[in-house]
């Protein structure tokens, strides 16, 4: 009768000890296991023309960072340059002719290819993850750099 | 005035035929932070801005940190958070730089040409001088220039405990300039 008080205890201990180590592999896996949703399945917070959003950034950064940073955004205009020096890489950008600042995209692996057939001149609407517009000293201008886009 | 139209025209065709600072928004940087019980600290950001004087051999990137793109949201968050990047606060990598070995170059003719950089590569506001190995290809007035070198984290504040971050990422450098 002595020795069950002790024995329930352990019992309990393992099992609580069990539980936890559950719950830790649990979230571990939840941490590791995420991946971005596909940005085609996103719906956009806002819905853009380049121009006017580039304009945004050049006349207050800090506003403008307050309300696009990290939000999907669909940005419609000319691109003016495309660059892709491998095949693992391309990039679009619209400029704004008047300041010269510009907002580029980078692609999701499943979009390199139809980002590779915009030509240049061509009015295209792109959609991806914004990170933010930042002054660049080397070009004297704003820079908005997007990533995980894709053309719609 | 057809006379000085002409000239006007000359001129700046002449100054861009014989421009000295070349410029690209799309360099590609990318790190490798991965150790063998975790293989998802790595990135890319493929819109950095970078220079290059053909000249002077003068050399400058600035990349956001914001938008280097990991596969899982989770470890994005991590990188960009207070205790690593500290993003909101330090929102850009910059370094500035020089070749020196500009002797060895001669960027109009074809070829390829190793040379080493050293300037000053600044993470969240420290700034540490660091002499990095690189390859210059010169192709029909393309110049591709990449390297590969090692930086020590903790040199600049970035805090890699316990063994699932690598100490001593590996970071790749390419630009394309034109």
């Amino acid at each position: 009768m002595e020795n069950k008080k002790p024995k329930a205890l352990k019992r309990r201990l393992l099992l609580a000890a069990v539980v936890l180590g559950l719950a830790g592999l649990g979230y571990a896996w939840y941490i590791l296991s995420a991946t971005y949703d596909d940005t085609s399945n996103v719906k956009a917070d806002f819905n853009v023309e380049a121009t006017a959003f580039i304009q945004e950034f050049v006349k207050d950064r800090a506003a403008a960072n307050e309300k696009y940073m990290e939000k999907i955004i669909s940005v419609a205009g000319i691109a003016d340059d495309i660059s892709s020096p491998n095949d693992s890489l391309v990039t679009i950008r619209f400029s704004d002719s008047g300041s010269g600042s510009y907002a580029i995209f980078s692609f999701q692996e499943n979009n390199m290819e139809a980002a590779k057939k915009v030509q240049q001149g061509e009015k295209v609407t792109i959609k991806g993850s914004c990170s933010g517009g930042n002054y660049s000293e080397i070009l004297d201008l704003t820079s908005i750099e997007f990533k995980r886009c894709i053309i719609e | 005035m057809r006379s000085t139209y002409l000239f006007l025209a000359l001129m700046i065709a002449c100054g861009s035929l014989f421009a000295q600072k070349k410029t690209t928004t799309s360099a590609t940087v990318s790190f490798d932070a991965s150790t063998p019980i975790d293989a998802l600290p790595k990135a890319d950001n493929q819109t950095v801005i970078a220079a290059l004087d053909t000249k002077t051999g003068d050399v400058q990137f600035e990349a956001t940190v914001k938008n280097f793109t990991f596969s899982n949201p989770n470890i994005q968050n991590h990188f960009n958070g207070e205790r690593r990047m500290n993003s909101d606060k330090y929102p850009k990598f910059t370094f500035k730089g020089k070749i020196n070995d500009m002797k060895k170059v001669d960027f109009s003719k074809n070829g390829t040409y190793e040379v080493t950089v050293t300037g000053d590569l600044t993470v969240k506001d420290t700034s540490k001088t660091i002499t990095v190995p690189a390859t210059l290809v010169v192709k029909d007035g393309v110049i591709n220039a990449s390297s590969t070198f090692t930086i020590v984290l903790a040199d600049f504040g970035v805090a890699a405990d316990g063994n699932k971050v690598r100490k001593e990422p590996e970071i790749k450098v390419l630009a394309e300039f034109k």
